[in-house]
Formats: structure tokens, sequence, C-alpha cells
């Protein structure tokens, strides 16, 4: 904790805290602790745990594919999980190594051809001792008859389906960690199953046979939820649970009935560090920052295992700041009312003698790093001006106003590139149908600035992509009276709104509708004939959005959840968690254009 | 209780000695420390709290949206409390239809190694060193394929001509040529013959002889570990037993299957002692925990001596956890010609971290237990302490009684207003911390809880009383009663378990 990251860090506070329309913060009051039983991370690790369990006394070694290696690397630590006696760790696309008889194999894969082929000829000459294995999904009938062929050494102990085939984000998220699942046409075939596989996963490891209902204009929502009520019906048998109160519900959506809340900067830690820095699978390279040390490199962003993230991945910008600095204090005045603490031999005698606190400040210097880091950029590239332009965008509308500060803007040095041309996609969204839309001259500031040509070229297909005829819910609120309603809601909820976190995404009001029964039919119609089923509420909700959730919809879900008079849980899942650089790669990928100019 | 309402909300009381600890936390430690010996008191008044804690902040929180909604209000993010825990996901096993697939496949093979190794068998006993006779014992045991039917060697496609002959495996009969044949030698042919028990002395399975216990094989095995159990391929022919790639693999299969099994590396003997030493020290730790804090509060449940001893062992227990996990790591470094490396040196470093953190987290930091000369100390003042405590609760008892009748006094003229007053004191009620009467729900039935509370009791008086022999009686009396209720509770919770 250097003296110059302090000092960053208490100029930075003073500015957010200084900033004139800063009002408060708008949370949901968390008034309640109700626990609720649908915990993704939960879910995955009893899975791996029973793994370890079933396997009994002895070394370990834990063989994986690519995939399962993300999974289980989001539930478990590496020390965490050598205490259940697991060792070694292996791809089984990594190709062969020496024999370890003495050592008992726990094969956690996917049922994929590759691994079934790679298993069969592992078991022809197997390396270990025993074999437990176990598929993170359906598994045909045809693929256990081949490895039971192979098996003639009779090493094969256990052979199961433990359905952790997605990666659980956080309790109450998750994601398929698919990068792109457009095709102009609509499904890839392979994109397709490994999203029926996931979403069935997910329904599996929590014991949920819901019912399902689809984003109506979206042919691939309704194709997913069809295919996924197909398994539902085969595999009918695997989903008998006992199923207390009320009915789960499945709610599949289209990223294309929302492509503003990707676009827009974020001021939370977690979605900010996402945004920012790019979360992948918990981790976040910090390469790039100047004087890093070797360890903080890389850091991992665990909420199982990093306290301080858990209990503060949801705090806003200026809070987070504020806890950091607090700890430094409590650090400093620590350390000057031990008058011991006097040479560098000293500091190691007080940290040896008290792990705990090694292990603390550990943490607390990562954090202190993320957080001098975000703060450079968001000075560097004048985040707080933009994001008031993107949250008035997002929410008001005010044309020649934001005409002007967008011009002003994009005539700004600072501003990046890519923040000058998400502000322009904002506007071109908002304004599609605007009868003095000038977004050709935006487009013509944006050449101007020198903003490469893919990005100016992607304000016209984010508006392909997710324009008014993509979409089929009121996004930029034109229909005032259902705003009206929403807007007096979240007052409630709410207080007073801090400008650069006034955006909500419509995910929210899509739940509060759910929520409340309000839910239309048309718009979200049940999967087949059960229309006998819409008067009866579900509880449990597991909302699935193809294209992509982001960090902000997650909060807002957090939110939710806490929210008892709602009366809803949710969990949600995405073909992956974007950020606006991953999103505008989709983007892309899924317009038609960049289709044709690909071929 | 129901007309009670002054006397619900007095505090945080102590069911079983009635002292009033002030706050919450202070009780709860309070408890653990004086009546540990109930663990499911203990339980039930764990559960109690926690339901009370999360009624008073709920309450709090819920005060504060009425008063403070323009204030602003942190997300929290993630704790454990916001989720109960959940069953286990769905399973399905396809372990059963694995093993019809596995054993109906299998079963060919098993019956040819069988026939294989009652064959070698017989072909080995009494084998004449004469050829010629040889030959016709060979035959004897195995009749030979009419060599007429076959033109092309069945293995290699060539055809037979002069200087490609035939050649006939001793134990399946069939005919090959003599690149596609090998020699089996006779020493471990004889080896594998022989039952395991003399291989192997130290074998811990396979009772009786090899041909009744015979294990089924690998079909597919690489020809180079064929290799390794065959001597002097192609010559020397006459020496060995001349057998076909087939009938070779299916023995090879059966020997190395048979010594991996019996292998136990000296690694695996290490590790399992490091495990027995952790899974010991993780027995002994609880243990030593409940003695110290019950020492360390100056309480007579547990002989010091009998702690001290304890700690000795657990001491023991962790150099010897470190003392072997260095030994693991260093395992093998010592040749070095071939030291260990890549994935076998990593596991054992990964061994080592493991112990290593097992001991920071588990053994680093554990309490000490007080000297001799404190722990006297701490006697003398906690017998102060339930003297004064003894005295309080005289008069605390006195001042109840005239409160009640105060009450009573009371409630005369205010009948009136009696119904308000019910249904506020109801909530009152749940929100509260503790009270006596409350705490009766918790004084277990089970006649040796009763039986321990009354030996606390009779000990108490006797300590006061300074009656030195009475109370080392008592508490013989009581340690033996703990320890058979302690037995008890574990065997009633693994009987649960299962
Ligand atoms: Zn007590
Ligand atoms: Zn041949
Ligand atoms: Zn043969």
């Amino acid at each position: 904790m250097t003296g110059s990251a302090k000092k960053g860090l208490s100029s930075l506070l003073s500015k957010w805290r200084s900033d004139r329309k800063y009002t408060t913060f708008d949370f949901n009051p968390v008034a309640t602790f109700s626990p609720f039983k649908m915990n993704c991370i939960s879910a995955v690790k009893m899975y791996i745990t029973k793994m370890t369990d079933e396997s009994g006394p002895g070394m370990k070694v834990l063989l994986m594919d690519k995939e399962t290696t993300s999974v289980v690397s989001m539930v478990y630590g590496q020390s965490e999980i050598q205490q259940r006696e697991v060792y070694l760790f292996e791809r089984i696309d990594a190709g062969n190594q020496e024999p370890m008889k003495h050592l008992k194999c726990i094969a956690f894969l996917r049922p994929t051809k590759e691994n079934i082929h790679s298993l069969a000829m592992e078991l022809r000459r197997p390396r270990y001792g025993s074999y437990y294995i176990y598929f993170s999904n359906i598994t045909p009938k045809a693929d256990i008859k081949t490895l039971a062929e192979a098996d003639e050494q009779e090493v094969v102990r256990e052979i199961q389906e433990f359905y952790g085939d997605f990666l659980a984000m956080g309790p109450h998220l998750f994601s398929l960690g698919i990068p792109i699942s457009y095709q102009s046409s609509g499904w890839d075939h392979d994109i397709l199953t490994r999203c029926v596989q996931g979403v069935t996963s997910v329904l599996l490891s929590l014991q949920k046979n819901p019912f399902i209902r689809y984003q109506n204009n979206s042919k691939m929502a309704k194709r997913l939820a069809e295919t996924i009520r197909q398994v539902l019906s085969k595999e009918s048998e695997l989903f008998e649970f006992r199923q207390s109160g009320s009915p789960p519900l499945l709610l599949i959506l289209d990223r294309r009935d929302d492509p503003v809340t990707p676009l827009l900067n974020q001021w939370t830690y977690q979605a900010m560090v996402h945004e920012l820095l790019t979360i992948n699978n918990n981790r976040v390279s910090l390469a790039h920052v100047p004087g890093v040390s070797k360890e903080l490199k890389e850091v991992v962003l665990s909420a199982e295992q990093d306290e301080f993230y858990a209990s503060n991945l949801y705090l806003n910008f200026g809070e987070i700041g504020q806890t950091i600095k607090e700890l430094m204090d409590e650090f400093q005045k620590r350390s000057k009312s031990n008058r011991k603490l006097e040479s560098i031999q000293d500091m190691k005698n007080f940290v040896e003698a008290y792990p705990q606190f090694k292990k603390m400040s550990g943490t607390v210097s990562k954090h202190v790093v993320l957080v001098g880091e975000l703060a450079s950029l968001m000075e560097r590239y004048n985040l707080l001006e933009v994001s008031e332009t993107e949250q008035e965008l997002s929410c008001q509308e005010a044309h020649s106003q934001h005409l002007q500060h967008i011009r002003r803007l994009l005539a700004n040095e600072k501003v990046r590139h890519e923040d000058a041309a998400k502000l322009v996609m904002l506007y071109a969204l908002r304004y599609e149908n605007h009868s003095s839309n000038d977004t050709g001259g935006l487009i013509e500031s944006l050449k101007r600035k020198g903003v490469s040509d893919r990005l100016v070229k992607m304000v016209r297909t984010v508006v392909e992509y997710g324009g008014a005829h993509a979409r089929q819910s009121d996004l930029f609120g034109h229909q005032d009276a259902v705003v009206q309603v929403t807007k007096r809601f979240f007052k409630d909820l709410r207080g007073v709104e801090n400008v650069y976190t006034q955006h909500k995404p419509l995910l929210v009001e899509t739940l509060e509708d759910l929520a409340k029964g309000r839910m239309k039919e048309t718009s979200f119609p049940f999967l087949g004939n059960n229309s006998n089923v819409a008067t009866k509420r579900s509880q449990d909700i597991i909302v699935f959005i193809i294209g992509g959730a982001t960090y902000q919809e997650a909060l807002s879900v957090h939110q939710i959840n806490q929210t008892p008079s709602l009366g809803i849980r949710v969990i949600l899942g995405g073909t992956t968690i974007h950020n606006s650089t991953t999103f505008l790669n989709e983007v892309d990928a899924a317009s038609t254009r960049s289709r044709v100019q690909n071929l | 209780m129901a007309e009670g309402e002054g006397l619900v909300l007095e505090g945080f009381l102590c069911p079983i000695c009635k002292v009033d600890f002030g706050s919450a936390p202070k009780l709860l430690s309070h408890f653990e420390k004086e009546h540990n010996e109930d663990k499911d008191v203990i339980q039930a008044f764990k559960d109690f709290f926690d339901k009370a804690k999360n009624k008073i902040l709920k309450n709090e929180m819920g005060s504060g949206v009425d008063s403070e909604v323009q204030t602003s209000r942190k997300v929290l993010g993630y704790s454990p409390s916001l989720y109960k825990p959940q069953p286990l996901g769905a399973v399905r096993s396809h372990m059963s239809y694995f093993n019809t697939v596995r054993s109906h496949h299998l079963e060919h093979y098993t019956v040819e190694t069988n026939k294989l190794l009652i064959r070698l068998d017989k072909i080995l006993k009494n084998l004449p060193s004469d050829p010629l006779k040889r030959k016709s014992h060979e035959q004897q045991v195995v009749p030979w394929v009419d060599e007429k039917m076959v033109r092309l060697c069945p293995s290699c496609s060539r055809s037979f001509h002069l200087a490609r002959r035939k050649h006939h495996c001793r134990l399946c009969g069939f005919v090959m040529c003599n690149d596609c044949s090998y020699s089996l030698d006779l020493d471990v042919a004889r080896k594998m013959t022989s039952p395991v028990s003399q291989v192997q002395a130290a074998s811990e399975f396979h009772g009786s002889t090899s041909l009744q216990q015979l294990k089924r094989s690998n079909s597919n095995s690489s020809l180079n570990s064929v290799m390794s159990l065959v001597e002097g391929v192609h010559q020397k022919l006459d020496l060995g037993l001349r057998v076909c790639k087939e009938c070779l693999h299916l023995l090879e299969c059966r020997e190395a299957l048979r010594e991996s099994r019996a292998a136990r590396p000296i690694l695996l003997q290490f590790y399992e002692r490091l495990r027995s030493y952790m899974q010991d020290a993780s027995q002994f730790l609880p243990t030593y925990i409940t003695m110290c804090n019950s020492l360390s509060y100056g309480e007579s449940t547990y002989q010091l001596k009998e702690a001290q001893a304890l700690w000795a062992k657990l001491l023991r227990l962790a150099e010897n956890i470190d003392s072997l996990s260095k030994k693991i790591l260093v395992l093998g470094s010592a040749d070095t010609e071939n030291p260990p490396r890549g994935r076998a040196l990593q596991l054992q470093q990964q061994i080592r971290a493991a112990a290593t953190a097992f001991l920071r987290d588990e053994m680093l930091g554990l309490p000490s237990l007080p000297t001799e000369a404190k722990y006297l100390e701490m006697q003398e003042q906690r017998r102060q302490e339930l003297k004064a405590r003894i005295q309080e609760e005289e008069m605390e008892a006195q001042a109840a009684m005239q409160l009640q009748k105060q009450r009573k006094e009371r409630n005369q003229d205010r009948s009136v207003h009696d119904e308000r007053a019910n249904a506020h004191q109801d909530t009152v009620l749940l929100d509260s911390g503790w009270t006596p009467e409350k705490a009766r729900l918790f004084s277990s039935d089970d006649p040796m809880v009763q039986q321990m509370n009354n030996l606390k009791h009779y000990i108490k008086e006797a300590k006061l009383a300074q009656r030195v022999d009475e109370v080392e009686a008592l508490e013989r009396n009581l340690q033996e009663l703990q320890e058979e209720y302690w037995r008890q509770q574990e065997r009633k919770r693994q009987a649960a378990e299962d």
C-alpha cells in the first residue's frame, strides 16, 4: 500500500463525493434475510464434493476437459480441493502422461464424442488404479456401452451423470461461456445443443421441472424453449422432483430486446471491473498496470474465496473506495499504536505471528490495486461525464440536449474512441425514429475524430441488431403510462436516484411484471397449452438470456431476490456475461453484413 | 408468562444459572463455557439465539425503512445467510448397465485366459527336456491345428514357403510364421502359473491358486509391454515356449494387473501414514479446544494434566505431519540419476502443500493451556464469582416476588387495557432474548443430563462449603457421566447419519 496509491484514492473519493449531482445511492432496502434454496455455486460445489467423497480415501487426480476445468475452478479453490486429497489436475486432451497406478482418477467430463473417444482409449490402457467417471450431462446409452467394452481391466468403479454443465458465476448467476451465440439465420446447431444442455443441467442441479415462457418476437427463444421442452418430456423420469409450492418457471429472453444495458459504463464494483478490465473465469489481468507486483499480475476475484470481494462486489465506486480507505486507515492506526513495528523485521515478525492479518492485508492490497486502476481509467477517459450522458440517453427523452452533449463529448480529447462510438450507438437506438435524427452527422463526427472504421460501422450494426424492429418491449419508455407506473414503483423502492445509476435494465421491468402477474401472454407465451398454469404464480424463476447477460442485470436480480414484497426468487443465466467490448463483438458476428464480408 | 410483562424483557439470562449477562454474545460464550457438557441444550440455545438475532436485526432494519427512506443503503454482497442448504442436485447412475455390458464383454477374455493358464500349467508339469519328447508332450496338452489348412500367416498375412516356415502356438495350437511368434521364457511362465502367495509373500489378495482366481485381461495392450515379458524374441526358441501374439497378450495383461495390484510404492505407505496422522489430529482438536476453554475459565470439568497430555499428543502429531510430508517432498531425490520429475514430483509437492495448509489452518494458533498457578488462580476467582452470583440470585428472587405482588395489584385496576397490552406483549416476546420460563423448554428430559445438572449443583455447594474430598468424588462422578453421555450422543449422531 504505497503512499501514492493512497493519495490517488483519496483525491478520487473527494471527486466522487463532491460532484454536485451526486446525491445518494439508490438501492433496495435489504429488509429481511429470507434464505433461499437455489444457489448455483452450491449446486456445482456439492457435485464436486460428492465426487471426491465417493472415491474414498487415497491420492486423487482430477481428469477434466477444457469446459469442466472452468466449471470446477468457479466453485473450488486449489488449496480447498487439496484438502479433499485431489493433488493433480489433468486435461483429457493434453495427451497421455506416465501411469500412476497408485492414484484414483476422478473423471469429470462433458459427454462429447471426443471425450467419450479419449476416455475409451484411456480405459483400454488405464494409467490410474481406478476410475470414477462423472458426466456433466445426459449421456447416451451407446456411449456408456462403448466405455463398458473398453474397460477390459475393470478399473471403472463409478459411472454417473452429475449435472454441473454450466459456469456458476455467483449464487444466482450462471453462464455457459459461449461468446457468440447468433448466426444471421438463427441458431447454429452446436450452440443450440450446448444451450439446451446448459439450461437443462441448471434445472437438474437445482431439481426444478419448470413451465417455460419465452420472448414471443424471438424465433431463437422459441426454438430453444421447444428444444428444452423436448428434453424435459423425453427424460421425464429424471425430472421427477418433489416440488412443493408453486411450480418453477423458466423464462427465455433474447438480448436483442435490450441492447442498451451492455453498452453502458458501470459503477458497481464487479460490473465496473468487468467493463474496464474484463473478468474472465473469475480472473482479471493487471499485467498492463505499471509497477504492479508480480503476484498481482493476474488476480482472482471469487466471492467464494475472497470475503472482501463477496461483501463488496455490489457496492458503488464511491462506497468501495471509502471501504478501502477505512481499511487502510485502520491498518495505519494499528501499526502506529504498535510501537514495536519499527523495522522491516518487526513487520515481518508481526505478519508471521498473525497469519489472519497477513491474509487480510493480502486480499486488500489486491483490491487497492484494482480500485486504483479503475480510478485512473476513470480519470484518464473522462468516464464520469461520459457515463452521465449515457445514463441520460438511456432514461430520458431530450433530443436536442442529448445531441449537444454527445457533440461536446466527441470533441473532448480525453474521451476514448469506443466510448464515443457507444454514445452514438445509444443515440441511434433511442432516436431511431425521431424526426430530426442526426445519426449520420454524428457518424461523420466519429470519422473526423479518427474512430476506426469497424467501430463507426458498428453504429448501424447495433441498430440492425437491436433496433425497434428487433424489440418487442418498450425499451425507451415511449408509452408513458407504463413508465410512470414503473418509475413510481422504483422511487418507492429506492428513494433518490444517482445520476450515474439511473438506468435500470429492461429485465427489472420484465421480472416485476412477472412477479405481479402482469406479464402478457401475447409477449411471453407459455409453451404448449399451459394457459391454466398462467393463473399460478411461480416463486422460483430461472431466466436465460440468449446473447448474454450482464453484471448489471445480475445486481438487479440480486436486489429483486432481496425484495420480499415481490415474492420471487430469480436465477439469471446467459450464453455469456457481457461487457460492452464482448457485446459489440457478438453484435458484429450476428450482423448479416459481416457474415457476407467473411464469406 | 402471560401476565409477566415486566418479567419478559429482563435481558440475557442464562437458562441454567439465571444470571443476566447483559448482551447476547456474552451470554452465548458463557453458556458454551459453563454448560458445555450438554450438546443438545447448546444447540437448541444456539438455534434460538440465531433466531432471536435475526429478529432483532430485522426489526432494526425494518424500523430504518420507515424513518430513513432518504439515506443511502448499501447492497449486501453474497453472504451465506442468504442461502439455505439445498439438497444435492439430480444424479443418475449408469453403473448397472455398465456392469452388464462389461461382464458380458469380458466373459470371453476371462474364459480364454483361464484356458490358457490351465494349459500352461499342464505343459510346465513334467516338461521333458528332450526336444522330440517335449514336442509330443506339448501336443498332448494342446492339439495342433492341421497346418495344411493354413496358407497365409493369420497375423501378417504373408504366404508360407521354405524360407517362411509354419510354426504352432503351444497354447492355442494355431499356425503362424516365425516372425509372428514369441518365446515365453519358462521361468516367466512358471511365475505366471504359480499361486500368487508364492510370488508375493505379502500379497493381500488372491487366497488360493491363481488358476481359480483368474483376472480378466485386456486385448489391446501395447506390444512394447508385451515384449517386456518376452526374452530373446525370435532366438533361443527352444528354451522358451513358442506362443502367438494373442495368447501372449492375454497372459501378459493378467500378469500386469496382478503386479500393479500388489505394488505398493513407498510413497503410498508414507502417504497413508500421513493421512492417519491428519485424521487423528482432526479428531483430537475439538476435544482439546473444549478442554482448553473450560480450563481457562477455571472450571474443574477436566483435569489440567489430561489436557496437557492431549496437547503433547497434538504437538507430536503436528511434528509427525510436518516431518513426514517433508519426507514425501524429497522422496527419491537422493537418486541423482533419476530423481522424480514431472507429475510424480508435482504430486509430492502438492501433498506437502496440503499438509502445510492443514498445519497452518488447523494447528497453528491453537489456544494454549493455563499454567498450573494460573489455573488455580482462575479456579479461586470462579469460586468467588459463584458465591457472588448466588447472593445476587437470592436478591433477585426476592425482588421478583415483590414485583409480582405489585403487578397483581396493578392488573386489577388495569383490566381495560389488557387486550392492547397483550397484543403488544406478544411481539415483544418474539423479539426478546431470554427468560427463565422459556429456558425450561431446553432443560432436557434426558435423565442423564438431569443427573449431570444435579451433580454440578452438588459440586457447587460442596465447593462453597470447602468440602474438598466430596468435591473430588463428585467431579469424578460427573466426569464419568459426561463421558458416557458423549458416547451416547456420538452413537445417536452416527445412527442419525446412517
Ligand atoms: Zn449459566
Ligand atoms: Zn506372420
Ligand atoms: Zn496362441
